[in-house]
C-alpha cells in the first residue's frame, strides 16, 4: 500500500541544519497494523506526516497504492488525504464550535457528498465508536476519551483505507487507552490499514509489527504477535 | 463544499464573538448610512427643484417695480408702480434673448357668486401667462384676441376659488361678480397646490385690458402695471439678460449705474440654484465620511480577519488534515468577512432609513429614498468585505497543513 523509498526531511534555521529523516526505506502492506517507536526526537512524526500527505520529503520518493505521490500538488494531496487516509492525533484536534456531529461530518463536507449522505455516514461512524448518545455535545462538553472516540469517528467517516494515529493514548489514561487501542484493533480487523506512533510498550504490542526509530534512521522493524 | 455549508459554518465563528464582529462592521454601518442619506439628500433636492421648475416654469424672470428710499416715505408696496407697457415693449425689442413677457397687473378682492363669497386675487395679464407659468387647463379655454383687445369680462379661475363657489361643479359660463363688475368663467385651471407662502390655485384671472378698465383704473393708472415675468430663450442666457435688463431699465427710467433702482429682478432659478448647491455640498461632505469610513471599515475588517487567521491556525490544518483544499479556506474566510461587512451594511441601511426619515420630519427637508441607493449599498459594503477579506483568507489557505497543525 505504501512505498517510502530513501526518504529524507531536512530542516534549515538560520545556519543549522537537522536531518529529522535520513534516508528511509519502508514499506507497509495492505492491512497492516505498525508500531513505530522510538525516543522523542527521533523523527516519528516527521515520517507519520509525509505518509500521511501533510508534510513533504526534502528527497526520495513516495508511493502510495503504486502511484508516485512526490510531485502531486496541494489539491491533489488534499483529495487523497480526504478520500484515503483518517488521522488520529494525541490532542484530538476537534473544532471546538462544533459539537460531535459537525466534527465527523467535516471531512465529508469537503468530499462533496449531499447532507443526507453525510449525517448517515458520521452517525453510522459514531455509533461504531460507541457515541450515538453524545452526538450534539461540543468537545468541551466531551471527556478525554470521548473525545478521542470523536476524531476516531472523524477518521473512519470517510472509509479511508488508512488511519494514521500519533500518540493517541498519550493524554488519556490507561483504561481509557485501551478501550482506544480497542477500537483500532477492529478497524485493522475490518481490513484497514493502521499506523501508530507511541512510546509506550504496551500500546505497541498491539500491533503485528513494530519499528523502532533513532536519529531519524528506522534501526529495527520485526513482526509482532498481539497479545 | 456548498454555499450553504459555507455559511453555516461562517456565521457559527461570527455568533462564537459577536461583539467583536459588530464592533468590526462599525465602519462599514456609518459609510452605508451616510450613502444612504447622501443619495436620498441629492435626490430628495433634485425632485423638489423639479416640482418648482414644473410649478413656476423654467428659465423665468420677474420684473416687479419697487419703491425706492430715496423716493420719500414709502406708501407701502403697491403704492408706486414704475413699470410701463412701454418698458415691457422695449425689453422685447432690445434684448432678443427674451421669447416672451407676460405682464400682470393685481388686486386682492371680494368675490361673489351662486350665492357664495369669497376673497381671491386677482390677476390682469395675456395668454403668455399661462404658457410661462406652466399653467394647464382643466376646462375650458384661454383668451381669444378679441376678448383682449376689448377688454371683454371673462375669466379663468382656479382650483380653490372654483372649490369656495361652486364646489365641485362646473364653473364654466358661470358668473362671477368680481369688485361687483360681472364676469363669465370660461375657464377652470389645474391644480398646482401650494408652496410655504401661498396657495397656487386662489386664483382668478381676467384679460389685461378688462382688469386696467374696470377693476384697477385708479391704482395702475395709463399703461402702468405691476410686474412682467420674462421668459428667456435658454437657460445659459438667464444670468446675462438679468444683467442686460437692468441696463435697459436703467436706460429708460434714467438711473444711474449706481443709483437706487425703482424696480427688482428676481431670478427663481437663482434660489433653486442656492438650493441645489446646498445639497451638492451636504453631499459631498457625506461623500466623504462614507468613503472615509468605509476605508477605515474595510481596515478594520482586515485587521479582525488577520486575527481571526492567526487565531485559527490549528483548526485551519485541523480542516486541511481532513481533506480542506486551498479554495476551500479560501471561500470559508471570504464568507466571513463578507458576512461581518453584510451585517454592517444591514445595519447601516436601517440606521440611514432612521436619519433619512428623522431629518425629513424635524427638519421639512424633501429626503426622496430610491432603491437605487439601497442597491448601491449593498454593493458597497460586500466588496468592502470581499476585497478586504481577500489578503487575510488568502494568506488562511497557503498556509502550510502540517505548519498550521503545528501551530500553538
Ligand atoms: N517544523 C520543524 N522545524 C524544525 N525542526 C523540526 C520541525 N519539525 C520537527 N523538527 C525536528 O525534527 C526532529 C524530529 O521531530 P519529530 O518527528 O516530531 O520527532 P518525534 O515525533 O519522534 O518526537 C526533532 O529534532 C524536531 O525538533
Ligand atoms: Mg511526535
Amino acid at each position: 500500500m505504501i512505498k517510502i523509498d530513501s526518504i529524507s526531511k531536512e530542516y534549515v534555521m538560520g545556519d543549522n541544519k537537522l536531518l529529522a529523516l535520513n534516508n528511509v526505506n519502508v514499506s507497509i502492506l495492505n492491512g497492516e497494523f505498525v508500531s513505530i517507536m522510538g525516543s522523542s526526537g527521533s523523527g516519528k512524526s516527521t515520517l507519520m506526516n509525509i505518509i500521511g500527505c501533510l508534510d513533504v520529503p526534502s528527497s526520495g520518493d513516495y508511493f502510495f497504492k503504486d502511484e508516485n505521490i512526490s510531485n502531486f500538488n496541494a489539491n491533489k494531496l488534499a483529495e487523497l488525504r480526504n478520500r484515503e487516509i483518517g488521522f488520529i492525533f494525541q490532542n484530538f484536534n476537534l473544532l471546538p464550535r462544533l459539537n460531535a456531529l459537525e466534527n465527523v461530518v467535516l471531512p465529508l463536507l469537503y468530499s462533496g457528498k449531499n447532507q443526507k449522505e453525510r449525517n448517515n455516514l458520521a452517525l453510522k461512524a459514531l455509533e461504531n465508536v460507541g457515541l450515538k448518545d453524545r452526538i450534539h455535545h461540543r468537545p468541551n462538553q466531551l471527556s478525554g476519551g470521548q473525545q478521542q472516540r470523536v476524531s476516531i469517528a472523524r477518521a473512519i467517516a470517510g472509509s479511508p483505507k488508512l488511519i494514521l494515529a500519533d500518540e493517541p493514548t498519550g493524554a488519556l489514561d490507561s483504561k481509557t487507552s485501551i478501550e482506544i487501542m480497542k477500537i483500532l484493533n477492529d478497524l485493522n480487523a475490518k481490513g484497514i490499514t493502521v499506523v501508530l506512533v507511541t512510546h509506550e510498550d504496551d500500546i505497541a504490542k498491539y500491533a503485528s509489527r513494530i519499528i523502532k526509530m533513532k536519529d531519524g534512521q528506522i534501526i529495527e522493524d520485526k513482526k509482532n504477535v498481539p497479545n | 463544499m456548498s454555499l450553504t455549508d459555507l455559511i453555516y459554518l461562517s456565521q457559527k465563528s461570527l455568533r462564537s464573538n459577536i461583539l467583536r464582529s459588530v464592533l468590526t462592521s462599525l465602519g462599514i454601518i456609518i459609510g452605508v448610512s451616510s450613502v444612504i442619506t447622501m443619495i436620498s439628500i441629492g435626490s430628495g433636492a433634485r425632485q423638489e427643484v423639479e416640482e418648482q421648475i414644473e410649478r413656476f416654469g423654467s428659465n423665468n424672470l420677474i420684473l416687479r417695480s419697487q419703491s425706492s428710499s430715496n423716493r420719500g416715505v414709502s406708501m407701502g408696496a403697491n403704492s408706486i408702480n414704475t413699470l410701463t407697457l412701454k418698458d415691457m415693449e422695449a425689453l422685447k425689442n432690445e434684448l432678443p434673448a427674451i421669447s416672451a413677457i407676460a405682464p400682470r397687473v393685481s388686486l386682492s378682492t371680494q368675490i361673489i357668486a351662486n350665492g357664495n363669497n369669497w376673497l381671491a386675487t386677482v390677476t390682469g395679464t395675456t395668454n403668455d401667462y399661462f404658457n410661462l407659468g406652466n399653467w394647464k387647463f382643466e376646462l375650458g379655454r384661454s383668451f381669444q384676441d378679441d376678448e383682449l383687445d376689448s377688454g371683454s369680462r371673462v375669466a379663468i379661475i382656479g382650483k380653490t376659488v372654483q372649490k369656495n363657489l361652486f364646489g365641485t361643479d362646473s364653473p364654466i359660463d358661470e358668473v362671477i361678480r368680481i369688485n361687483k363688475v360681472p364676469f363669465t368663467v370660461i375657464g377652470l385651471l389645474d391644480a398646482k397646490g401650494g408652496t410655504a407662502w401661498a396657495d397656487l390655485d386662489d386664483t382668478i384671472v381676467v384679460p389685461l385690458k378688462t382688469a386696467k378698465q374696470r377693476l384697477v383704473a385708479k391704482k395702475f393708472p395709463g399703461d402702468q402695471i405691476r410686474s412682467m415675468t420674462i421668459n428667456v430663450s435658454s437657460s445659459d442666457l438667464l444670468f446675462k439678460t438679468e444683467k442686460d435688463i437692468d441696463t435697459v431699465m436703467r436706460k429708460l427710467h434714467k438711473i444711474s449705474a449706481n443709483g437706487n433702482p425703482d424696480f427688482v429682478i428676481r431670478n427663481y432659478a437663482q434660489f433653486l440654484n442656492a438650493r441645489q448647491e446646498s445639497s451638492r455640498v451636504m453631499s459631498i461632505l457625506l461623500a466623504t465620511v462614507a468613503g472615509i469610513s468605509l476605508i477605515v471599515g474595510g481596515i478594520g475588517i482586515m485587521n479582525i480577519m488577520l486575527v481571526t487567521v492567526t487565531e485559527r491556525t490549528k483548526e485551519i490544518g485541523v480542516c486541511m488534515s481532513v481533506g480542506a483544499k486551498k479554495r476551500d479556506i479560501l471561500l470559508q474566510f471570504l464568507i466571513e468577512s463578507l458576512m461581518i461587512s453584510l451585517i454592517g451594511g444591514l445595519i447601516g441601511i436601517g440606521l440611514g432609513l432612521g436619519v433619512i426619515f428623522g431629518v425629513s420630519e424635524y427638519f421639512n427637508w424633501k429626503m426622496s429614498l430610491d432603491y437605487f441607493s439601497l442597491v448601491l449599498s449593498f454593493v458597497f459594503s460586500s466588496s468592502i468585505g470581499i476585497i478586504f477579506g481577500f489578503y487575510p483568507a488568502r494568506k488562511a489557505a497557503n498556509l502550510n497543513p502540517i505548519d498550521a497543525l503545528r501551530y500553538e
